[in-house]
């Protein structure tokens, strides 16, 4: 009898350690996916304060840098504007140079934010940033800094997000070599936080090294031409017709501070127009 | 100090440092350093085990909510809720833990608290490294990790003790 109860006991205590594992690991491996709520992620009021705080504290220690960052870009900007450039041949002035008004629509918005959070040295990396519903943000959307593409929107509530960053497994971005137009997916492997992988390249197409990584703008997450990186070594893989390609990112994760979140406003159509494709077996 | 308001204060304690601080550190090489089964490990001996399993899940919960791991930190605290009571059952002292107030390293030594707490902190990073990867041949990276980052970890925890800790060791 005192054995059993003993069995009991010990059974017991194993059960409940299952059940708690149990819900950690359903919250794991959902959540990963498909946020259903905020709360238990960096996104949710009470987190998020916390860590606001702190980067009021330690965004000063990066001050010089990011204001030169910010210059540089207003530099870039700058220099394209049509008063900053030289008129060297009329055609193609009149062709492309000069924005019509009423001809052009405003597809992409940008909605600045500040990154409160972040990690890059585990297998997924988040990023928590400063602007939530209230800003206009939602899943889905696509994240660019300065230097190119951060992420995507992976949760939000009404004053803050997470984004899910290139530094996750699945991130699977569209994205293809400048010069040539070439197609693939970015992927990351989890070990370097300045280097990811572009698959899906055939490898009967050269590639030069250190050529330009753009956004391909496919999914109408981001415009098309947002850099991503250069390529860094092209190898073979064994036994399929592909290239692995190396990237080396253009944005150091480690030392994002300001980003934009883009608000593609014709995605809805983009979308309804994609929903009326007949939808075909899927391959392989 | 009142025991239940030591461990309050030392949970919060644990959370911030983990959070505010060792999560925002890159040493390398995929090392990632968890101090938080030094909480679990320093609460007392005679709590029980589902009231241990409870405080652990509710520390990983904590961790998880800041880093976005979802989960991943309260399944590995549980591990070591769940294995605590038997390593401490195998590396015994000869006396017991009765004389013991608290099985930190002081009152332990160093050779009793590499032996278990080491152990305790091995299995827990090998199981969070394990699941974030959650690939087989990816192994070796979790290894690797594992390798690298147990040994950072146990040295910040051995660190914490020396710092916050009286030294009064127990004459027996």
């Amino acid at each position: 009898m005192r054995n059993f109860l003993a069995f009991i006991r010990r059974f017991q205590v194993l059960l409940f350690f299952a059940l708690l594992q149990g819900v950690a690991l359903t919250i794991y491996f959902t959540f990963s996916a498909f946020p259903r709520t905020q709360y238990l992620t960096t996104a949710s009021n009470v987190s998020a304060s916390l860590l606001s705080v702190r980067n009021d504290v330690t965004k000063h220690f990066g001050l010089s840098k990011s204001n030169e960052k910010l210059q540089d870009e207003n530099i870039a900007l700058r220099e394209q504007l049509l008063e900053n450039q030289l008129l060297i041949d009329s055609t193609t002035y009149l062709d492309t140079a000069i924005v019509r008004k009423g001809e052009y629509v405003q597809q992409y918005k940008y909605i600045p934010g500040t990154v409160i959070n972040s990690t890059f040295h585990k297998r997924n990396n988040y990023f928590t940033i400063n602007i939530g519903e209230e800003q206009g943000v939602e899943r889905g959307m696509g994240v660019i800094s300065d230097k190119g593409i951060v992420g995507v929107i992976h949760n939000t509530s009404a004053h803050f997000a997470t984004v899910k960053s290139c530094l996750t497994k699945d991130i699977n971005t569209d994205v293809m070599i400048e010069s040539t137009g070439e197609p693939g997916i970015l992927k990351w492997d989890g070990r370097d936080a300045r280097r990811g992988n572009m698959t899906g390249v055939s490898n009967d197409t050269k590639i030069k090294k250190w050529s330009n990584i753009v956004t391909r703008g496919g999914a109408g997450i981001f415009p098309k031409g947002i850099p991503v990186g250069k390529v860094e070594k092209t190898e073979v893989i064994e036994g399929q017709p592909l290239w692995d390609i190396t990237v080396k990112f253009s944005e150091n994760f480690r030392s994002v501070q300001y980003v934009y979140v883009i608000k593609n406003v014709l995605l809805g159509e983009q979308k309804e127009i994609e929903s009326t494709i007949p939808e075909d077996k899927p391959e392989e | 100090m009142n025991q239940l308001v030591k461990h309050g204060l030392r949970f919060i304690f644990f959370v911030l440092v983990q959070v505010l601080i060792l999560n925002q550190m890159e040493i390398g090489l995929g090392t990632q350093l968890m101090i938080y089964p030094l909480f679990i490990a320093l609460l007392p001996v005679d709590l029980g085990i589902l009231a241990t399993l409870i405080i652990a899940f509710i520390l990983g919960l904590s961790i998880d909510a800041f880093s976005d791991t979802y989960g991943l930190h309260a399944s590995s605290a549980l591990v070591v809720a769940y294995l605590r009571p038997m390593v401490y059952k195998i590396f015994s002292p000869r006396d017991g833990y009765e004389q013991i107030e608290e099985t930190n390293i002081h009152q332990m030594g160093f050779s009793w608290f590499l032996k278990s707490f080491g152990l305790l902190l091995f299995v827990h990073h090998l199981w969070f490294f394990m699941l974030e990867m959650f690939k087989i041949n990816e192994t070796l990276f979790v290894l690797q990790k594992t390798v690298l980052s147990a040994p950072m970890s146990f040295a910040v925890c051995i660190l914490l003790q020396f710092l916050f800790l009286r030294t009064k060791r127990k004459d027996v």
